[in-house]
């Protein structure tokens, strides 16, 4: 029982004090602590029906009545009784002694994996198996190890957007700061992406006016012009200009045009490389579409 | 295929250990007589229908084997083919060889053919799967003969083929289950292994370290009686066991007594008839290294044993089978051995106990390795206080003739 605070009845004690005695005659009670006492002696020899007889305990009475009058003295000092505390309280321990077996049934699951047609897996129950943990206890040497790798990647994000915060510092409009915010988070996440390999900036737009277009591609040439021949001018060597490949790829053939040569305007025209083909494909290669190159 | 029947006949004697030769000339492809089987036995001379059941086992998977029997079956002249599995056209239908065990085979149990046919299915050219039906088809221990439950061979046996990477599709069904029959009764068990992992050459074994057991697990039929002998042999066999392994789980499994289909018997018109009713036990235990002991009971045909002594008996025996120590008990020593000699030209070396190696048929399989052509067997003691046995086994390197090609 836990220790109680504040004022009770000296009955409650008394009966905590003496939970399996009958009511000696000897001791002074109440009305209420006899009724008590009575609900106990019930109890007792319900519990005593069902199982073996408890021991009367062998604490002597006398010093229990001078504990009574130590308590009556207190009682009238103040209204205060103290902190009562069980160490007197005879704990009875119940030793279950019967063998126990741990769990009678074995989960579903095992069973199935036991009794299948399959030779069970050795080390078997891969279900109940914890994972074992392949992270140690992070001592501090991974822990200074983590922050370093958590900066180098800062840094380097910082000198890939330094440009985009750079302009931001010199419109003046707002302070400068390390982190990105705003338009300039996007900027810097297109930027991330794009050299993560992304075909194209999440800015471009997909679908505009086809003379919105081809204005802006004029006006981005006719600048891309004017800095190279700025630059000539000032002889600075810039790179090297890179012009959009031309589409080489073979061309699609529709159902039903010819397998060889080109058709236009109503004749089939063969080329030298056609006629070569076509000639020395009996011959002199050896087997069907081993050696061949070509279109087919 | 000329010069194999030039080749010199291997000559044994004797009915002893006649599945472990066959077995060993089938995989080394050397043919075989064996003479002077059962001799002077008036009454059951020569080969017995068990044995005559194997060799038709033999028969029927393989392709191009001569069976030649004396007249009074005492002697066996075997020219072994190439395993083939249950292909088509050779006994097998739909992919599924179906093997009868008849009268007179009930004096064995099923494992008796199964654990030479799984070691001959890694082998195999192709897949491996056979039914094993009839009168004489005990699934359950044998407790005349000793063989091992279906049960203890799936759980014991065929998780060692892992070790040598045999381990995909490896299945042993139990369709019908049966115990053995006294006399006048057949059993009628339905046995199906499946075994679709063939390899060219099986990995070097090393397997020096035993372990300690860590988990026990079992299987307790009961076919034709009451699910409450299972209950009892599960709780006495607890009772012993859990003071030493608290992961302990024993599975129970309560089966009908199978039917046997007797359609020419006049006082039986229905035209089937019970089998033979009974229980048992296996049960195997798992050290922390994954070497499996494993241990068999099953009530006697003729009854009048308390399900409380075979399980008992059962789990007594288990300790027996871990105390010989080692990494492979005795049943499965010539499953292991075996795997060993037909692997790589390398030598694989393996922990025994001394009960183990000294028994008899281990004995008898080493010399006949030798004499199959093998390497013999190098013995040290493993020292470190503990009383076994280091087996040191040199591959062939020959391995499986029918895939070569692979």
């Amino acid at each position: 029982m836990a220790p109680t605070l504040g004022k009770r009845k000296r009955i409650t004690r008394d009966e905590l004090e003496q939970p399996s005695r009958p009511p000696s005659p000897s001791s002074a009670s109440s009305e209420s602590e006899s009724d008590s006492e009575d609900v106990q002696d019930i109890f007792r020899r319900a519990f005593e029906a069902k199982f073996k007889p408890l021991e009367v305990d062998s604490k002597k009475p006398r010093v229990e009545e001078v504990n009574l009058e130590l308590e009556d003295q207190e009682e009238e000092d103040s209204d205060w009784s103290g902190i009562t505390s069980d160490e007197e309280e005879q704990v009875q321990v119940v030793e279950y002694s019967h063998l126990r077996h741990t769990g009678d049934r074995a989960s579903k699951a095992e069973q199935r994996a036991f009794m299948s047609s399959k030779p069970p897996t050795l080390s078997g129950s891969t279900l109940f198996k914890t994972r074992p943990s392949t992270k140690a206890p992070a001592d501090e040497n991974d822990l200074t190890e983590a922050s370093h790798l958590k900066n180098d990647v800062a840094l380097q994000r910082l000198l890939r957007d330094s440009h985009l915060l750079s302009s931001t510092s010199t419109s003046g409009t707002s302070t400068p700061t390390l982190s990105a915010v705003g338009s300039q988070r996007h900027k810097s996440t297109d930027l991330h992406l794009l050299s993560l390999g992304a075909k194209s900036s999440i800015h471009a737009q997909k679908n505009m006016p086809m003379s919105h277009r081809i204005g802006i591609s004029a006006k981005a040439k006719e600048r891309e012009e004017r800095r190279r021949a700025e630059a000539k001018e000032n002889g600075v060597i810039l790179e090297k200009e890179r012009r959009a490949k031309k589409f080489t790829k073979e061309r699609e053939r529709g159902v039903g045009g010819p397998g060889v040569g080109k058709f236009r305007g109503g004749t089939l025209s063969l080329s030298k490389k056609d006629v070569r083909d076509i000639t020395s494909s009996g011959g002199g290669r050896g087997g069907k579409g081993k050696g061949k190159r070509g279109r087919r | 295929m000329t010069d194999e029947t030039t080749q010199t006949l291997l000559k044994f004697t004797g009915h002893r250990h006649l599945p472990s030769r066959l077995l060993l000339s089938t995989l080394t492809g050397r043919p075989i007589r064996i003479s002077q089987i059962r001799p002077n036995n008036v009454s059951r001379q020569g080969l017995q229908p068990h044995e005559v059941s194997f060799i038709r086992l033999l028969d029927s998977i393989t392709n191009g084997s001569k069976i030649e029997f004396g007249m009074s079956g005492s002697t066996l002249v075997y020219r072994p083919g190439l395993i083939t599995g249950s292909a088509e056209g050779l006994g097998a239908s739909g992919g599924v060889l179906r093997h009868e065990l008849g009268r007179g085979c009930e004096g064995r149990g099923v494992s008796w053919w199964i654990i030479p046919l799984c070691i001959l299915s890694s082998f195999s050219k192709g897949h491996m799967n056979v039914i094993f039906h009839g009168e004489g088809c005990v699934t359950g221990a044998h407790p005349v003969s000793g063989d091992l439950s279906v049960d203890s061979v799936r759980t014991a046996i065929l998780p060692l083929y892992k070790q040598f990477g045999i381990e995909r599709d490896i299945e042993l069904r139990v369709l019908k289950r049966s115990c053995a029959p006294s006399g006048g009764k057949s059993a009628g068990g339905e046995v199906q292994i499946v075994f679709n992992h063939q390899v060219r050459l099986p990995k070097t074994l090393h397997l020096l370290n035993p372990g300690r057991v860590k988990r026990i697990r079992g299987v307790a039929y009961a076919i034709g009686v009451g699910g409450s002998n299972n209950a009892r042999s599960i709780e006495s066999a607890r009772g012993v066991l859990n003071k030493f392994v608290p992961d302990t789980y024993i599975f129970s499994d309560v089966s009908g007594a199978p039917f046997i289909q007797t359609p020419n018997d006049k006082n039986n018109p229905s035209g089937k008839k019970k089998g033979a009713v009974g229980f048992g036990l296996s049960l195997v235990a798992e050290s922390s290294t994954g070497c499996l002991y494993s241990a068999d009971v099953a009530s006697p045909p003729e009854g009048g044993t308390t399900p409380e002594d075979v399980g008992r008996q059962c789990a007594y025996q288990l300790l027996e089978v871990i105390q010989q120590g080692g990494c492979v008990s005795r049943s499965a020593a010539e499953t292991v051995f075996c795997l060993m000699a037909m692997g790589s030209e390398d030598v694989g070396r393996i922990a025994m106990g001394r009960d183990v190696i000294a028994s008899e048929n281990t004995i008898q399989l080493g010399r006949d390795l030798r004499e199959f052509g093998g390497a013999g067997w190098g013995f040290r003691d493993k020292g470190e206080g503990s009383e076994e046995v280091v087996v040191s086994v040199v591959g062939r390197g020959v391995g499986n003739v029918g895939r070569k090609a692979v």
